[in-house]
């Protein structure tokens, strides 16, 4: 197997396990259920590039239109678009996540997701449009060439550190008392508040820590890929990775990663492998992989709704034995 | 001036496209207690059912009537194979919003190889038009505005006068008490979902045929119009989404006019979440769920 073969492989899988613990945070854990995570992907993507890149006045980047260019060197750009996440998520979830009902916070983010994307497209001052911001210079391009294999591994380790660090901090959240209101207040909203939780300020959050690793995960795979559109940000993708999160086990860390490594990371592979394979019209493969990613979830949900991975029964020492039924 | 005339124009028909699509999704939701976010694939596989007829060389209408009969049988069918079963297996409104979102996506997909990538347009040579003053529109867009307002009467009368009409608004209220009282709500739901899918699919083929051209992937726009219009409204009421449509409508066709008309959706979803922050429960929330107006 090919080096570049293989660290494209570990990044994509490191970007969709990034994302899918940020999602798992917010989906499996809060019960926020973020129809717009890929939005914060992509502002994050679209933060760092703009970072590491020249002004779009400089040479070799004149045929782009885009705001700012700073021209940042290596951490900044993905500590960028990790904060560009956050500060997205306050005015989001100042909208969405008060007074209304769950299923509307859903509809609303949907419907944001789908907007954000026109906007993008339409606003070619902006981002450069629906062609989208090309040749993002990866981190340390100056130090070293990023066609050499060793540039492979020092990518791969990057986004290994940077998926190590996002779990610790997932996990301290999600063990702590803290995850513990917040799974409070995903069971019975009522009864949180009953006992002194503020779901809207725990929401609120939980968001903004999701947004930030969102838009982490962003700024990596812009790192890797060196372009950004508004085709690679379409609203399906967050339904693949709301799929891995089903499929692996709603509110369990150990369950987001399995579910990202089988669900997006999976597709990709038989993408990869059915690409030689001659079935039908143009573009039937991606659609019919499009189809099982929604049977997938339907099947998940009724089979088998809490995923391969459940979540694990937090039972305490001195407390009654509940009848389990 | 006048070209906001021409826009009051443009927002009459464009009001009466929406309030088809806004008051069937209204009603899914109002009595099955169901956010179809697939409605906006339905829409469109039925305006390519009419595609098809119409390139068959059969009449646009007749290929409405159809759409609306496909729209019917397959939003009858969506419901009975699948919502209604996770709907008894106590799945949450979250859950049932991701099931129609993974449904809608599969539709959208499964249509895809079928109908490809490439818009398409109805073949229809009538091209005489009427001048109100400076309004000026088309034959088939007077017979749009008139199939709205005969489908809005027609609903209206529905709810007020008709024993099926008083059944869907008790199941509304209180479907176990409906229930109670001898109400056939399974029926009821069955009738709702195939109104509500024919609305549907009149729906789909007259934004079809009020966008010139549409593909697949209008759906998504489609169901953003539908949602604002009924969220506005009040999610469930069938008169408030008519209200929302007059109001999305005039207001979007006014904003193309004065801005950009690629920017209509984005209008859409910024009377939405001026909603969602100032009156989240909607225009006419207070009524309850389904009353009749006045």
């Amino acid at each position: 197997m090919n080096v570049y073969y293989a660290a494209n492989l570990l990044v994509y899988a490191g970007v969709d396990i990034i994302a899918c613990l940020a999602l798992n945070l917010m989906f499996g854990v809060s019960g926020i259920v973020n129809f717009s995570f890929i939005v914060f992907q992509a502002v994050g993507a679209y933060s760092a590039a703009i970072l590491s890149m020249p002004p779009d006045t400089a040479f070799g980047y004149d045929f782009q239109t885009y705001l700012g260019g700073s021209q940042l060197s290596f951490p900044l750009p993905w500590i960028g678009g990790a904060v560009a996440g956050g500060l997205l998520a306050i005015p989001i979830g100042f909208v969405v996540l008060r007074k209304l009902r769950a299923d509307y916070q859903a509809i609303a983010l949907l419907v944001l997701s789908i907007i954000a994307n026109t906007v993008v497209t339409n606003a070619t001052r902006l981002f450069n449009g629906a062609a989208g911001l090309a040749l993002v210079p990866p981190p340390f391009s100056q130090q070293i060439d990023p066609n050499t294999e060793n540039y492979q591994y020092l990518y791969v380790g990057l986004t290994a550190v940077c998926v190590v660090l996002v779990l610790i901090v997932v996990a301290r959240i999600t063990d702590s008392p803290y995850g513990r209101s917040l799974r409070a207040m995903r069971e019975r909203e009522v009864a949180a508040m009953a006992i002194g939780k503020n779901p809207v300020k725990l929401k609120m959050i939980t968001f903004i820590v999701g947004g930030v690793i969102a838009g982490l995960s962003g700024a990596i795979l812009v790192g890797f890929i060196q372009l950004w559109a508004p085709s690679v940000w379409l609203y399906p993708e967050t339904i693949i990775l709301f799929a891995a999160v089903i499929v692996g086990g709603r509110g369990n860390n150990v369950g987001a990663i399995l579910g990202a490594l089988l669900v997006p990371v999976g597709f990709e592979e038989v993408t990869r492998l059915m690409a030689n394979v001659a079935l039908g019209p143009p573009g039937m493969i991606p659609a019919l992989e499009w189809v099982a990613i929604g049977l997938l979830i339907i099947g998940f949900l009724w089979f088998r709704p809490d995923g391969v991975r459940p979540e694990p029964r937090h039972v305490f020492e001195g407390a009654p034995a509940v009848d389990d039924t | 001036m006048s070209l906001f005339v021409t826009a009051f124009g443009f927002g009459l028909v464009s009001m009466s496209v929406i309030a088809i699509a806004a008051v069937g999704f209204t009603m899914q939701f109002g009595i099955t207690n169901m956010i179809n976010l697939a409605y906006g694939e339905v829409m469109i596989c039925s305006a390519y059912v009419a595609y098809y007829m119409n390139k068959a060389g059969i009449s646009i209408w007749i290929g409405m009537l159809a759409g609306a009969l496909f729209g019917a049988v397959f939003s009858f069918l969506l419901n009975r194979l699948l919502y209604a079963p996770f709907q008894r297996k106590n799945t949450s409104y979250l859950g049932m919003v991701i099931v129609s979102l993974a449904v809608s996506l599969m539709i959208a997909n499964l249509l895809l190889p079928i109908v490809g990538y490439y818009s398409v347009s109805y073949q229809e040579s009538t091209s005489t038009t009427v001048h109100f003053g400076a309004i000026v529109l088309t034959n088939n867009q007077m017979i749009v505005i008139g199939i709205s307002v005969a489908l809005m009467l027609t609903i209206h009368g529905l709810l007020r006068y008709t024993r099926l009409g008083k059944a869907m608004r008790a199941t509304a209220a209180n479907p176990t008490l409906a229930r109670n009282c001898g109400i056939p709500t399974q029926r009821v739901v069955d009738s709702v979902w195939l109104i509500t899918g024919a609305m549907c699919g009149v729906a789909g083929v007259v934004a079809a045929l009020n966008s010139d051209s549409f593909a697949i992937a209008n759906g998504a726009g489609f169901l953003i119009t539908a949602l604002a219009a009924a969220v506005l409204g009040g999610a469930g009421q069938p008169y408030g989404a008519m209200i929302g449509a007059v109001l999305i409508g005039l207001i979007t066709e006014f904003s193309a006019a004065a801005w950009s008309p690629e920017y209509k959706e984005v209008v859409a979803f910024g009377i939405l979440v001026l909603v969602m922050v100032l009156r989240p429960q909607g225009l006419l929330a207070k009524r309850g769920a389904l009353a009749a107006a006045g």
